[in-house]
């Protein structure tokens, strides 16, 4: 018998069926999803990431002493990097399992994944969405301490020279300022004060200080800078 | 035959394929098509008898066959089959307990067809290519055996082994060097006898 009237024996005598395609096109939709929801959810940790460095203000670090620097690099957001990782690592695995991914080297794929990710995330960032969704993630997650959260803690030291509150009355050498545990201050500032071109000094405003704390109640601005990282508004809860 | 040779020559191979769907007996013409080829392309990259081919190569139509539906036509068709075939024809070798023990290349096969290697290598003894071929790993063997054994391009190894083609030139250099380096040595071996 010739192999391949044996082959069509074979299949006959045995009833082999060829795989339903929909079977297949059921495991490419799979892997197509698998990497866009992993793509879309590496922009959100990247945009997350953004806003982070943005609140974390790197042009204050020199003030810092070794201890305080640490705590104020705590503020860079790991866990979100982590997420970050992890999902471009779900998205480089899904990719290559795609028909036509294995064309692809490791490096292409990894610089392709990333960059998507980092795309969408800074679109997602620009578009404000970042704050929001960092806020909801700390609301939902007890054990999440959120970057704002952090942020006030290594404001909130006026014995060591940081302090942070909204102001509630503009003097010509002296502004109020309400803190964000609700205690009243009286911030002296002069004209060697460093005021941030974006702090307009009015009531409502948002500001953080780094000087020093001359008594119970009294602080002495050396720098004013807003509280957001871009002078925008943020209020507590 | 089930299906004539006249009626078989007269469909491409995506017909075959649409036609086999339907009728399972237009299956044999794949066959026949790809037999040749496959059988030798199976002997160079194993030391199997041609038994074992033959064995190996209706597993392998089995195979194409129960996931003829999976059949991308953005691939070319032969290389599919190729590729299926090189993946049964690795795990049949995988399967084999003494694998490495009783490597013996059908030299006087593959001597027809390794003229455009021993060109490209300087190598033109009969033993020391086999020798050669048996001590390369089978990365470097597989791609050197598509590459000059079966007349590939880079785009067809790049599908058929699922690597990307700049991995493929790589290997394809490598596997050359060490070719060289192997049949050097063997050679150095033989005058000192």
């Amino acid at each position: 018998m010739k192999p391949s009237d044996r082959l069509i024996e074979t299949i006959k005598k045995e009833g082999i069926q060829p795989a339903p395609k929909w079977r297949y096109t059921l495991r490419n939709a799979l892997v197509w999803s698998a990497f866009l929801i992993d793509i879309l959810l590496g922009a959100l940790a990247f945009s997350v990431i953004l806003f982070a460095i943005q609140q974390t203000d790197f042009n204050v670090l020199s003030h810092l002493s070794h201890s305080r620097l640490e705590f104020f690099l705590g503020l860079l957001p790991l866990l979100w990097v982590i997420f970050l990782v992890g999902f471009v690592f779900v998205a480089i695995h899904a990719i290559q399992f795609s028909p036509k991914g294995y064309k692809l080297t490791l490096a292409r794929r990894i610089g392709f994944c990333a960059l998507l990710s980092i795309l969408l995330g800074t679109l997602f960032f620009i578009a404000g969405g970042a704050q929001k969704l960092e806020h909801a993630f700390a609301m939902n997650v007890s054990i999440y301490d959120s970057v704002q959260e952090k942020k006030t803690r290594l404001w909130m030291m006026p014995e060591n020279g940081y302090l942070a509150g909204e102001i509630t009355a503009v003097g010509p050498d002296k502004i109020n300022l309400r803190d964000f545990n609700n205690a009243e201050w009286t911030i002296r500032y002069s004209d060697e004060t460093f005021v941030a071109p974006v702090v307009k000094l009015e009531v409502g405003e948002q500001v953080k200080l780094i000087g020093k704390m001359d008594g119970a109640g009294t602080f002495s601005a050396e720098e004013i800078r807003p509280w957001g990282g871009q002078g925008k508004r943020w209020r507590k809860g | 035959m089930l299906i004539s040779k006249e009626k078989c020559k007269q469909l491409g191979d995506l017909e075959i394929i649409h036609k086999a769907l339907e009728e399972v007996d237009f299956f044999s013409c794949l066959f026949d098509r790809y037999e040749g080829k496959l059988m030798r392309y199976i002997k160079n990259l194993a030391p199997v008898s041609h038994q074992e081919a033959e064995d190996i190569l209706q597993d392998s139509f089995i195979s194409i066959w129960k996931h003829l539906n999976e059949f991308d036509n953005r691939l070319s068709l032969s290389s599919w089959i190729y590729r299926i075939v090189h993946n049964q024809t690795i795990s049949a070798l995988r399967k084999r307990k003494s694998y490495g023990k009783d490597r013996t290349v059908e030299i006087e096969e593959a001597t027809e067809v390794v003229a455009d290697m021993e060109k490209d290598t300087g190598v033109n003894k009969e033993e020391l290519i086999r020798k050669v071929l048996d001590q390369l790993p089978l990365m470097y063997k597989e791609v050197l055996v598509l590459k000059f054994l079966e007349n590939m391009r880079y785009e067809d190894i790049s599908d058929i082994l699922k690597i990307p083609e700049g991995t493929v030139a790589t290997r394809i250099n490598r596997a050359k060097k060490a070719f060289q380096m192997y049949s050097a040595d063997l050679q150095l071996e033989t005058d000192e006898e």
